[in-house]
């Protein structure tokens, strides 16, 4: 369980994160949803310590991500697919991050073969698609076989198949009572997969909520989304006439 | 790719909680600074970066050495060991260079996002990079040392040059030649820690060991030659001879550092880089 409370981050006079209050229960999988620079992936960086809050606190299964004795093994962490060296292998870079929790090279094998990299775990990250950098990134993130999985846009810059496979992957860890956070743009794929969504805009919570409840009002998660996070937009862009393009996700 | 979305339930399997296979419950789980060291050792190794610093170090201290002893004559009253570290002027870019890789190494992709979330306390990464740099810097010193050794005194006879390694000058200049270049790599490496970009430490590092010493080297006087025993490069001295070092000091007007104060500078400075770096680390926010 993934439990953010009263979480503010404050840059110089910008509030990234704004009195954020939700929780990730075991067992469900939960969408993380929120406009470009809403403070996603800010919070996120926050839960797994690597960057402090302002005030507020973030606690994994109780306890700060600082303090967990094996992180690794409680927590899967993917933050960014371009986390990896892009001189080292997928192999090498697996087995470093393994080695920092004496995970054996059997597992490291495990999840090379479970995200399906087997043919070029030998090659260098720098010649990755972002595809396959993905696919690494959330290989790291299962190496420790955790409890809870924290994962910024795991969908992102994948093939059909890939994203087929990740929806099915999120939904069988829920299924065995771990705790998923899972951030993305893609509504439709959320729908999809995530039992509770937790929209945020500006940095402020604006819904929590399941996706049914979301939805009741007949339109899509889509809708939904659209319409609560109309007034927190920060980056519109313009059509090419020059007027602001309308949201027609709301009126339809 | 297709395997992979072929039976994802069954792929799972081994990974249940409750029944965790062997291969993944180690005897006592969690980070400890022995896994963190290995796995710096094992990102280090993993570079060719790595290996590529290392022969041109190796390079270009031998083939300055050699080309040094091109000059030398019989009865030129030289001594030998001078000889053989007198590569170090070019080896010690290579050592900053090797330190500036480790340093940085985890900045330039945001690789530092999966090994700080592995290792929240941070700080074990940065003193087992120390370790790993002391390591790869000492080895790479001492294959330079014995090429050095190698293409100058084993290659000819003819020069009249004698190496007596239980002379405490010779050993003093010899061993210094490894000492120098850990020292400098550490440099590299607290620089690295602290700017975190590669093309900045490296030039930061370059100006602190090697330029601002020739620029200050021009215009002598009492704060400039001050200015210049407070380098890091100030470490070098331990590669010269007595007879160097007496003419050094008495030619300048600053502090009088002897062989081994300038050990001590260099010290002084990777100690503080490093701290530097470290609070840094710790103190900051890794985005």
């Amino acid at each position: 369980m993934i439990e953010v409370e009263a979480l503010t981050k404050c840059y110089g006079p910008t509030r990234a994160v704004d009195g954020l209050t939700f929780t990730a229960q075991s067992g469900t999988v939960t969408g993380f949803l929120g406009p470009n620079g809403a403070g996603k992936s800010t919070t996120m960086r926050i839960i797994v310590g690597l960057e402090r809050p302002t005030s507020g606190r973030a606690t994994i299964d109780g306890q700060r991500y600082a303090d967990l004795v094996a992180p690794l093994q409680a927590v899967g962490v993917m933050l960014d697919a371009r986390s990896v060296h892009p001189g080292r292998t997928a192999f090498r870079h697996l087995l470093a991050q393994a080695r920092t929790h004496g995970i054996s090279r059997s597992r490291v094998d495990e999840v090379i073969e479970m995200t399906g990299l087997e043919s070029v775990a030998g090659r260098r990250a720098g010649t990755f698609s972002l595809g396959m950098g993905q696919r690494l990134g959330i290989a790291g993130a299962l190496l420790g076989d955790p409890h809870t999985l924290i994962l910024d846009e795991p969908v992102n810059g994948l093939d059909p198949d890939g994203v087929l496979w990740v929806r099915g992957l999120v939904r069988d860890l829920a299924a065995q009572g771990r705790t998923v956070l899972l951030s993305s743009h893609l509504m439709h794929e959320l729908a999809l997969c995530a039992d509770r969504v937790v929209i945020i805009g500006k940095g402020r919570l604006l819904a929590d909520a399941s996706v049914p409840e979301l939805t009741a009002e007949g339109g899509s998660l889509e809708d939904a989304y659209l319409k609560l996070t109309s007034d927190a937009v920060q980056y519109r862009g313009r059509s090419a006439t020059g007027s602001v393009v309308p949201i027609t996700g709301v009126t339809r | 790719m297709n395997r992979a979305t072929s039976t994802p339930q069954h792929r799972l399997e081994s990974t249940r909680p409750g029944s965790p296979s062997p291969t993944t419950a180690p005897a006592r789980p969690g980070v400890t600074f022995t896994r963190v060291l290995a796995a710096e050792w094992t990102k280090l190794l993993s570079l060719r970066s790595t290996l590529w610093t290392a022969v041109g170090t190796i390079l270009a201290a031998a083939s300055l050495a050699y080309a040094l002893g091109l000059f030398v004559r019989p009865g030129d009253d030289q001594s030998g060991a001078s000889l053989i570290v007198s590569g170090y002027l070019l080896a010690q870019l290579g050592a900053l260079v090797l330190g500036v890789q480790v340093g940085t190494g985890e900045y330039g992709a945001g690789t530092f996002r999966a090994t700080f979330t592995a290792v929240p306390r941070r700080l074990p990464v940065l003193v087992a990079q120390v370790v790993v740099t002391i390591v790869a810097a000492f080895g790479t010193a001492a294959v330079a040392l014995l090429a050095s050794y190698l293409v100058t005194i084993g290659a000819r006879s003819d020069h009249g040059l004698i190496v007596t390694i239980t002379d405490s000058e010779t050993a003093r200049i010899l061993a210094g030649f490894a000492v120098y270049l850990v020292g400098i790599a550490l440099v590299g490496l607290g620089i690295g820690a602290l700017l975190r970009r590669p093309s900045a430490a490296l030039v930061a590092g370059v100006l602190m060991v090697i330029v601002i010493d020739h620029l200050l080297a021009v215009n002598p006087g009492k704060i400039a030659d001050t200015v210049r025993a407070l380098l890091p490069g100030s470490g070098a001295r331990l590669l010269i001879d007595d007879a160097g070092l007496a003419v050094l000091d008495a030619t300048s007007l600053g502090p009088q550092l002897g062989a081994w104060g300038g050990t001590a500078v260099l010290g002084g400075w990777v100690l503080a880089l490093l701290l530097a770096g470290g609070y840094r680390l710790r103190r900051h926010d890794l985005t």
